[in-house]
């Protein structure tokens, strides 16, 4: 049975369920105290998650055997003798056979042909039993809970006690998708450390994966030209855009515009934060880099390329401006007023008194958004997949292409590639640096924040 | 100064020397002043400098995109004439009735036909001028009206890429030229290209339309709701009423808040490792768990990237609500759980909602995971369900935009409006709801 049929077959008794133990519960005899523990509702409820949880956790790991299952009991099948060695190609085939199972008529490998019919049986097979087992789940958990239900039963501790169970495996998802990065990265990396020295990885200045010496697969791999690429765009000149721009926006928001001004400009700025890298990308390659390359031709570059350092670092600083304003926004309206009002008092001017008294005192806010603004450009790929280029070069120059780390996962993941290759496997381990990277930079912003912040009040 | 309000006090011998009161009138004095007020006119310069130029940049990026992108939406139209009873089509006045009218035209070789009659009109390579998707056009004609067989009409079908490219005097010398002649001789038009809605990706940028991607993302974004939401949501919940304070709740508090922080791009590596890599359990290697660039793998992927900034948000919509309304609602016997969801939650849904609707917005527009998980396939077909291999708006973007050598600029900027509308309808919404609920208390 189709999945989605069965989810809704279990939807379904779970209503009934519910209809059922509520308009039960509603007729007890109340005894002498008059009133039930529970109400009619909660012991509905208590039946319906008897009824649901077991059958659609069966389902959901079921779903998740059944491949393997269904590739077991092909690889029994006689005509599974003929299969190759080689894991890809048996795993080609069977993807076929797979595929021909569901439509008969479709070509295909004749192997493949073969096998099909063994996989059919076996996917129906085992559709069934899921189908069979799980409908059997739910009925036996009904009638379980339906017996169980009276008046002096006390469904609602049950009920509650269920949904805080529910409330606490989905916070839990949260350490379980950090655990799941944090480990698959690790894993795949520790494949490609295996082949790859990792001092090669991380010390090495030569960086082409595209033709990859197999004796000694750490030689091209070197990682420091995309550490370099990624600091000089994400750090440096995307930077020096946002830090002065943001900055300035910020004060000259908070301090000197009219509320007007700042109730339409703030909003404004922020769409600059909403509007998709992915365009940003598309804007630096086809207007900015042109431009820049025109500018640097103009200065004297002759060998200015069109995929400069500069295109994708300049546009990246625009995206992050808006970032880095709010942050400077937040932490100059936590100054207390009475400050501000004392050094005017005193005769300073609105300018002086922001570059003495308003940013030291917020600096370490300040501080603590521009560190998060650098982890946030070093991550952002789209642009840089873009506009900037794949050369891997160590440069000061601006004008010169250079490339980034996320450059290269995306590069090295989207190519005709197999999965345990050096090539494929590096891109995890770039992924893995770059994981740690923006960990590490986001805990020194809160650490920042937290040992440095004056309390005020 | 040194004369007291009080008399009874007096002022001691070691008060502090009488200082001068500062002559501002002096010359060196007015001139500090003035140094001091040009500086304070600079840096207040500076600031609405660094504002205007963002703001600049904002409306620069916008005005390219709808300049180059507002062509995208419309088509070159070429006018050429059809010669039915000349053509002489073998199709009967029954077939063309009949549902099977679309196979009846086509068998009756009338894209050939409509191919010759663009020849014979042009001369030489004439059939170059027309779309290939032309005699689509003719035979929705025919079928609309079966009587038009028996004379000779003028239609406007859809130019190729070329003649579309040579009227704005860009592509090959000769189709500029060619281009040139047919608007002098008034054959050309433009007309709006309802197509580019109603369409999938094409080879042909005459033909191609956002439809597939749009109904990708949409799946996508549908998986991404369901998930990220109830989760979110629920862990929100769980983290500010319920939570007690100890080493466990802090873990998982600073893992929310960091995965807020981790790039985008790495949940792609997620995706690709977890859902899509072979895994052996028990024994059993259990093949890509889910099916490979399919909506479902999407928008689990993007649902772990948001649920965090979900999370966050709903819990400061919860820690807004009042504990007065807890305690109120504790006090008449209602248990936990129930302050919590009949009386909390719908107070604190509007900032909840809030918070959903801007992630939704940055899971529409994200880019580079999807990529990593391969939903940037070639995809003719709009997908049918979760499970189909789909791409998403912005990586059909992204993929277009690879394509500028062969006339898919204008199609890469309409596409970008597109995503730019549904983008500020969700912000937009946002902010109305922000405004229409908020409650101070």
């Amino acid at each position: 049975m189709n999945v989605y049929a069965l989810l809704f077959l279990i939807a379904g008794l779970g209503l009934i369920g519910w209809l059922t133990a509520r308009a039960r519960a509603a007729r007890f005899d109340r005894g002498p105290q008059k009133r039930l523990h529970s109400l009619p509702s909660q012991h509905g409820w208590y039946v319906v998650l008897w009824m649901m949880i077991p059958a659609l956790l069966f389902l959901a790991v079921w779903n998740g055997l059944t491949p393997g299952l269904v590739r077991q009991a092909a690889l029994q099948d006689p005509a599974a003798a003929q299969l190759s060695d080689f894991d890809f190609e048996r795993d080609a085939v069977l993807s076929e056979a797979r595929r021909l199972s569901e439509d008969p008529q479709a070509t295909g490998d004749p192997l493949a042909h073969q096998l099909s019919h063994a996989v059919g049986e076996a996917r129906s097979r085992y559709k069934w039993i899921g189908t069979a087992v799980a409908v059997l789940l739910a009925f036996a958990g009904g009638a379980f809970a339906f017996t169980r239900i009276r008046a002096s039963f006390h469904a609602r501790t049950r009920v509650e006690r269920g949904v805080m169970l529910l409330l606490l495996v989905a916070s839990l998802i949260a350490i379980l998708t950090t655990l799941g990065i944090f480990l698959s990265l690790l894993w795949e990396s520790l494949r490609f450390f295996q082949q790859v020295p990792i001092t090669d990885f991380l010390l090495g200045t030569h960086w082409s994966p595209q033709v990859i010496d197999a004796a000694d697969p750490g030689a091209s791999l070197g990682a420091v030209p995309l550490f370099w690429g990624t600091f000089f765009i994400g750090a440096v000149i995307a930077m020096l855009v946002a830090i002065p721009f943001g900055l300035m926006s910020a004060i000259y928001l908070t301090q000197y515009a009219a509320p007007r001004v700042r109730r339409w400009m703030k909003p404004i700025l922020e769409i600059l934060a909403g509007v998709p890298t992915v365009v940003y990308g598309y804007f630096a390659a086809l207007t900015v880099a042109p431009a820049v390359r025109d500018l640097a031709v103009s200065l004297g570059y002759t060998y200015a390329s069109s995929e400069s350092a500069l295109a994708a670092g300049l546009v990246m600083g625009v995206m992050i401006i808006p970032f880095v304003s709010s942050m400077a926004d937040d932490s100059i309206a936590a100054v207390p007023t009475a400050m501000r009002d004392g050094s005017l008092a005193m005769g300073a001017t609105t300018s002086e008194t922001i570059s003495r008294v308003l940013i030291p005192a917020a600096l370490p806010g300040v501080v603590a958004g521009i560190l998060l603004a650098v982890s946030r450009a070093i991550g952002e790929t789209m642009i840089v997949v873009m506009a900037a280029s794949g050369a891997a070069k160590i440069t000061l120059n601006p004008f010169e292409s250079a490339t980034t780390v996320t450059k290269q996962i995306v590069d090295l993941l989207t190519g005709e590639a197999e999965f345990d290759s050096p090539k494929t496997l590096a891109a995890f381990a770039l992924g893995l640096t770059l994981f740690v990277i923006t960990l590490l930079l986001n805990i020194v912003a809160l650490r920042v924040v937290k040992r440095y912040r004056e309390a005020y009040e | 100064m040194s004369s007291t309000i009080v008399p009874t006090v007096p002022t001691g011998a070691h008060e502090p020397a009488e200082r001068a009161p500062t002559d501002w009138r002096t010359q060196s004095m007015q001139k500090r002043i003035r140094r001091r007020y040009a500086a304070e006119r600079r840096f207040r310069f500076f600031g609405m400098a660094a504002v205007v130029l963002s703001a600049a940049f904002l409306a620069f990026l916008l005005v390219t995109m709808v300049a180059q992108g507002w062509r995208g939406f419309t088509r070159t139209d070429i006018a050429i004439e059809m010669n039915f009873p000349a053509i002489a089509l073998p199709v009967t006045a029954a077939q063309l009735r009949s549902p099977a009218a679309d196979l009846a035209l086509a068998g009756a070789g009338l894209e050939n036909a409509v191919k010759a009659a663009a020849a014979q009109q042009f001369g030489e390579g004439g059939d170059d001028f027309i779309s290939d998707r032309a005699w689509v056009k003719v035979r929705d004609a025919i079928k609309a009206d079966p009587a038009i067989l028996t004379r000779t009409v003028r239609f406007a079908v859809p130019a190729s890429t070329k003649i579309d490219q040579g009227t704005r005097n860009g592509g090959e010398p000769e189709f500029r030229a060619a281009a040139a002649r047919l608007q002098a001789a008034g054959l050309l038009s433009r007309s709006f290209n309802g197509n580019f809605l109603t369409a999938s990706d094409s080879t042909d940028p005459v033909a191609v339309g956002i439809w597939g991607a749009l109904k990708g993302s949409l799946l996508t974004m549908a998986v991404t709701f369901l998930i990220a939401f109830p989760v979110g949501v629920l862990s929100a919940i769980y983290l500010e009423e319920y939570a007690p304070r100890n080493r466990w709740t802090d873990l998982i508090e600073v893992s929310i808040n960091n995965l807020a922080a981790v790039p985008s791009i790495i949940f792609g590596l997620l995706g690709l490792a977890v859902f899509l890599g072979s895994w052996q359990i028990g024994g059993v290697t259990v093949g890509p768990l889910l099916p490979r660039s399919a909506a479902l793998v999407g928008g689990l992927t993007l649902a772990l990237m948001i649920m965090p900034v979900i999370v966050i948000a709903s819990r400061n919509a919860i820690k807004a609500v009042p504990p007065s309304i807890r305690d109120a609602a504790l006090g008449i016997g209602a248990s936990p759980i129930q302050v919590v969801f009949h009386h909390v939650l719908p107070l604190a849904m509007p900032g909840i909602l809030t918070g959903t609707i801007i992630g939704m917005a940055r899971a529409l527009g994200e880019t580079a995971p999807l990529l990593l998980i391969g939903m940037r396939a070639f995809m003719v077909t709009p997908p049918g369900g979760f499970t189909d291999p789909a791409t998403v708006l912005p990586v059909q973007i992204f993929l277009w935009s690879d394509e500028v050598s062969r006339g898919f600029v204008e199609k890469t900027s309409a596409a970008i409006l597109v995503l730019l509308a549904f983008l500020l309808a969700m912000n937009g919404l946002a902010i109305y709801l922000r405004n229409k609920f908020e409650t101070r208390w």
